[in-house]
């Protein structure tokens, strides 16, 4: 464990750990929850793709197919160890399990299942809000809010299911874990990454505002896998999974055929549409793991109160010159993707998508929207910091 | 900018906005498209049912003349401009095995304004293609229903019950070790955190019962913008009508610029003046436009009374709309009837309603409604077929085109909350089909006040008299007691015949 922080006394304390809950292997009922978020994340990039490519959609198009079975397997997963934990006699599971409503199991269990039924009360809701209000008019209703919040509670639960393992597991078994942890941590920053789609659109990275969302948002998503982690580079581990998953789909998606089934069409596709080059989350991710390597025990404030800035700064340092880059000439091919348009966007025809738009009026406007990012950035970091830590204490 | 263009450089992921601008239905209260023509070698009536909300399904029927056409695949685009290049992947209709001259599909309606929807027919003699503007608006908003209310309620109840219950426990016993009892501290503390878990879930969902609110508010107004807007008329100096149009909502003004109304049919605006209640009166006068954006006319002798107006306009991009509003009128003492201007009265609907069809004409002559004895129903594609006798009960030899055209006929609810002016190629602007012809927008002067129509009207272009039968594609939006005013010209005179239908 040479690579592991030295970290307060209950995480210390999980290492000599040795009890009758004490785990041996990865049980199915976590791959079975990975695999859920496996596909959620396939799933959604998918179907973000198909609606940028090909438009028209039923509830059984694959990528949507891939979504629900997100909330089949956890729910399977989850329902199978409230159950086993509530009515079986394993008594080292009912004493590694939380008590709620008179059903006993791991507390990340729990979680997740909250998040099957809220995505599923999603449903109903936004099906009437289609009938309604018209089909899917903005992305962000509140519908997509309580299915994104779902969804978002399936990862944390299933963070929660995989820290209080590994807290309680066996060496190895804590390393195969990880990986599975690393993975759900990632597809955290690609699922809020994709909420802010909008203002870090490449034409708004040179506005305040961008910045301001970023910091709004990431650092949490960022800070609290890795922080709860407890492993050196975990920061860049979590960040430079999130740019591996996004270039995946930046460089496939287009090698499979589509075209668009509702109009007007603007572009005349003929492949998968990908939605964008990540976000250069890793340079500020390395800069965090730098950081963390020489300030580990400093006090959660202080350590936010450092950690926001250094973040938001550094993702400015590289953000902002490399959104000059995406808007050249250079940056459009398969490799960039900045050539690439949904058939619904008039780019091009309507207005220039390689100009950047000023979201700010005045120079004082942008500086006090950047210094805002900065002020969100130490709360945000120490609410990733709490998560963090309180995955390092999960036992249950 | 265009009204339709959307600040593009925030479209992401799948944003699919409503337009920021708009146009509204066709008409009034009848927002449902009838067009009658020929794609090719093919005569087709083609009937699109829209969709309550936008995004949404329309409904697409067709039937042909002739058991002639093998496939059918229609396809929505944008009317004019940018977006009506590349059609998406065009949908095959469904043929109707009972009735092989009859095709049903659906399309997507993905945004508000002026589209058209694009029929390619393949058949025994060859292909063809033909266009249909469609003038998508949201209509309304629906209510949600008791049960669904009542389920999702008991959802969010289980939820937000739900997390506040999963923090005390995170609390409690999310840290202990395995087989650990919590220690009383911990179920106080865990206590105090579900107290702040419950406000913050109270919290978190009155904050979004507001953003509920302010979305259904926000698509109401795109609801409203679509409604007609008001004709806001003065009478200046007893005789001089000037009409000023003022949309439903206060953003209606900043899309639809009077300035840049096209000419439809040869006239900027079609004012129909209709005695109310009644409808024992009417005027079809052409004002023309004053500063300001307004439009005025000099009346024609009138008696005095009260007259529900309607003026269609149709706007640069090919959207039609029509202006309401009313007017009290003086006795005038005004100017003749000259060029496209015309006139009718008569006797008042019945109070009871009923059925007429035949219509005797200034001159003598008779206007016959050739329909079956059934009753008519609401929302059928009819063709509604008149024909024009002389005084001695013959074909009438000297009908010519009016405006272009073989007739105009007003359909008018006696409650006037329908109207329609309705052609024989159907109820869709002939600007619009002019616009879907050449794809560019009337913006570009292309076509001026005064200008003869550029495209055929279903009828012959020679100076040979037309046919004593004029025929209209429509269908009645919903029951009730209607008034029809169907007008022709012959031999230099516009002549008026009016029937009266009751709607199941």
């Amino acid at each position: 464990m040479a690579d592991t922080i030295p970290l307060g006394q209950p995480l210390q304390a999980r290492f000599s750990e040795q009890t009758s809950a004490s785990v041996t292997s990865v049980p199915w009922t976590i791959w079975c929850v990975f695999a859920g978020i496996v596909s959620s994340v396939v799933g959604g990039l998918w179907d973000i793709s198909w609606h940028m490519s090909i438009g028209r959609d039923t509830f059984w198009t694959p990528a949507h197919i891939l979504i629900q079975l997100n909330g089949v397997l956890v729910g399977i997963a989850c329902g199978y160890m409230i159950l086993t934990t509530t009515f079986g006699g394993d008594a080292a599971q009912h004493d590694a399990s939380v008590k709620i409503w008179g059903f006993r199991g791991p507390l990340g269990a729990f979680i997740a299942t909250w998040g099957c039924v809220a995505m599923l009360t999603s449903a109903p809701f936004d099906n009437w809000w289609h009938n309604a209000y018209g089909l899917d008019v903005k992305i962000v209703s509140p519908p997509h809010t309580l299915l994104s919040l779902g969804s978002f509670a399936i990862k944390v639960g299933a963070l929660a299911l995989m820290a209080g393992l590994m807290n309680r597991a066996q060496p190895e078994v804590r390393r195969r874990v990880t990986w599975l942890y690393v993975f759900v941590g990632a597809v955290c920053v690609t699922q809020l990454g994709l909420i802010l789609t909008v203002p870090t659109w490449p034409v708004n990275m040179h506005t305040a505002r961008c910045y301001l969302a970023v910091a709004l948002a990431i650092p949490a998503v960022l800070m609290g896998p890795a922080w709860g982690l407890a492993k050196r580079w975990a920061c860049t581990l979590v960040a430079g999974t999130y740019t591996v998953i996004l270039l995946a789909f930046q460089w496939i998606l287009p090698l499979i055929p589509a075209e668009p089934k509702l109009g007007p069409v603007y572009h005349n596709i003929k492949h998968l549409i990908p939605l964008r080059f990540p976000l250069l989350l890793i340079v500020p991710a390395v800069i965090l793991d730098l950081l963390w390597n020489r300030t580990e025990q400093w006090g959660r404030w202080k350590l936010a109160a450092v950690s926001g800035p250094a973040f938001v700064l550094s993702f400015l340092a590289v953000q902002w010159p490399f959104a000059n880059f995406l808007m050249s000439p250079g940056a459009r091919n398969w490799f960039f993707g900045m050539a690439y348009f949904a058939y619904f966007d008039p780019a091009g025809l309507l207005y220039d998508p390689y100009e950047f738009q000023i979201a700010e009026k005045t120079r004082g406007e942008f500086w006090i929207t950047l210094i805002a990012a900065l002020v969100v950035s130490v709360l945000t970091a120490r609410l990733g910091l709490s998560w963090g830590d309180w995955m390092r204490r999960m036992r249950r | 900018m265009n009204k339709f263009q959307l600040r593009a450089s925030t479209l992401a992921v799948f944003v699919i906005l409503l337009v920021a601008a708009l146009s509204l239905n066709a008409h009034v209260g009848s927002p449902d498209v009838y067009y009658e023509g020929d794609a090719g070698s093919y005569h087709l009536f083609v009937t699109v049912r829209q969709p309550q909300v936008i995004p949404g399904v329309a409904e697409i029927q067709i039937r042909c003349a002739k058991n002639e056409v093998r496939a059918i695949q229609i396809v929505p685009m944008r009317l004019s401009g940018a977006g009506s290049s590349y059609p998406p992947t065009p949908d095959l209709a469904e043929q109707s095995k009972e009735d092989p001259q009859f095709f049903t599909g659906s399309l997507w309606l993905m945004e508000s304004g002026a589209l058209q929807v694009r029929v390619s027919v393949e058949g025994t003699k060859g292909k063809g293609e033909l266009s249909v503007p469609v003038p998508a608006a949201a209509q309304k908003t629906l209510k949600m229903e008791r049960p669904l209310w009542g389920m999702l309620a008991l959802l969010m109840i289980f939820l937000a019950l739900g997390i506040v219950f999963i923090a005390g426990a995170a609390v409690r016993e999310g840290n202990l070790g395995p087989g650990e009892t919590p220690a009383p501290g911990r179920a106080r503390r865990a206590r105090v955190v579900m107290v702040i878990a419950a406000v913050v879930v109270a919290g978190i969902l009155y904050l979004g019962r507001a953003w509920w609110i302010a979305e259904a508010n926000n698509y109401q107004r795109n609801v409203n913008i679509f409604k007609p807007p008001a004709a806001e008329t003065n009478l200046e100096n007893g005789n001089r009508l000037v009409i000023r149009a003022k949309g439903q909502d206060a953003q209606w003004s900043k899309y639809v610029k009077m300035e840049e109304v096209i000419p439809d049919h040869g006239h900027l605006m079609h004012l129909f003046m209709i005695g109310a209640p009644g409808l024992d009166r009417m005027w079809h006068l052409h004002p023309g436009r004053i500063a300001g954006g307004a439009f005025g006319e000099e009346l024609p002798s009138m008696p005095a009374g009260q007259y529900q107006i309607f003026a269609d306009i149709v706007d640069k991009d090919g959207f039609p709309w029509t202006l309401v509003g009313n007017v009290e009128v003086a006795q005038v003492e005004g100017k003749s009837l000259a060029g496209d201007d015309s006139a009718w009265s008569g006797s008042a609907v019945a109070a009871q309603g009923g059925d007429s069809t035949v219509s005797q004409l200034a001159d003598g002559g008779h206007m016959v409604w050739r329909r079956a004895t059934d009753p008519l129903k609401a929302s059928v594609p009819m063709s509604f077929k008149f024909s024009v006798e002389d005084k001695d009960g013959n074909p009438a030899k000297d009908m010519e085109p009016y405006m272009g055209m073989a007739g105009h006929a007003e359909f008018v609810s006696t409650d006037m909350s329908v109207f329609a002016h309705v052609h024989p190629a159907g109820s869709v602007s002939m600007a619009a089909l002019e616009l879907a012809r050449t794809g560019q927008t009337g913006a570009s002067g292309e076509l001026q006040a005064g200008m003869p129509m550029p495209i055929p009207m279903s009828m012959p272009m020679s100076s040979a008299p037309l046919p004593p039968e004029v025929s209209f594609p429509y269908g009645f939006p919903r029951p009730g007691q209607y008034r029809i005013f169907v007008q022709i010209k012959r031999a230099g005179h516009i002549q008026t015949g009016v029937f009266d239908a009751r709607v199941q």
